[in-house]
């Protein structure tokens, strides 16, 4: 039997505090704060939901979905613009390198040797961007700037056959 | 100096270029690649003397684009910054003749430290 380690939501959250540090929150006026309990049924939902998968030792995907709204901060964080400057490809740029980030990140704790493919973004009223395969590792439900925004990790159910997760 | 910046995201092209203007190396020509085989063409014509390379882009990894310079005679300064970062990929780099591995997010101080030796 194979013993893979998971990576877990304390993983999530340093992942997610570095990332609001260096790149959408550098003068630390407007820190990301988790709220509730992570809900495991929940469905992955927002109006802007950008993924990266990862193969190979592990199979899975790594999720950032928020609202339109937080969707436009953080492109303006990003490029430094104004809200109202915020173009659609900025959004879709914008949050699929934060998804490359955290993806990238992620992947620093699972087994190697795994592979993370590009960034995947779908943009839209209440999108609903599932992966029935899968089983959530870890979530991140959060707030930031009076919008929600959530961080999950999905580990493909073919992947657990034989595995035990710690 | 010409510096490449090699990333298919515009946003952290940006990134990237404010970063060095924060880490002191604001007064460098910037020329911009949006994917891996541009990178190749760019660190070719343009000559510049230095690459700042992203790893995973579209029509060739960042140590493809590496080795394939390598492999034409081309010894131009080249680095990685990156969000991936494994043992084997720093391994892999190195082995490229990689001068720095950056991980993503960073901050001016990283830059600072990684390119210093080269920049001055």
């Amino acid at each position: 039997m194979t013993v893979h380690l998971a990576p877990t939501i304390e993983d999530l959250s340093e992942i997610a505090e570095q990332v609001w540090s260096s790149y959408l929150d550098p003068e630390g006026e407007a820190p990301l704060f988790p709220v509730g309990p992570p809900d495991p049924d929940a469905v992955v939902h927002g109006d802007v939901c950008a993924s990266v998968s990862i193969s190979g030792a592990w199979h899975g995907h790594i999720v950032v979905s928020c609202s339109a709204v937080a969707a436009r901060y953080a492109a303006a964080a990003l490029l430094q613009m104004e809200v109202g400057e915020v173009m659609p490809d900025d959004i879709t740029d914008a949050l699929g390198e934060l998804a490359n980030v955290v993806g990238g990140n992620v992947k620093s704790t699972l087994p190697s040797v795994c592979t993370m493919s590009l960034p995947h973004v779908v943009v839209g009223s209440g999108v609903t961007n599932g992966w029935p395969l899968t089983v959530p590792v870890c979530e991140l439900v959060a707030n930031w700037r009076d919008e929600l925004v959530v961080l999950r990790v999905l580990r493909s159910k073919s992947d657990l056959a034989g595995t035990t997760d710690q | 100096m010409k510096i490449l910046i090699a990333d298919d995201s515009r946003v952290m092209r940006q990134i990237v270029t404010r970063t060095l203007r924060q880490a002191g190396f604001g007064d460098h020509d910037l020329v911009e690649a949006a994917d891996g085989r541009e990178a190749l063409d760019k660190a070719t014509a343009e000559h510049p003397e230095l690459v700042i390379s992203d790893w995973n882009m579209p029509e060739m990894t960042g140590v493809e684009v590496l080795r394939a310079l390598r492999s034409a005679g081309n010894q131009v300064p080249f680095g990685f910054v990156t969000s991936e970062c494994t043992p084997e990929m720093q391994g892999a780099a190195a082995a490229a003749g990689a001068l720095f591995f950056i991980i993503k997010p960073f901050t001016a101080d990283g830059f600072r430290d990684a390119l210093a030796p080269i920049l001055g």
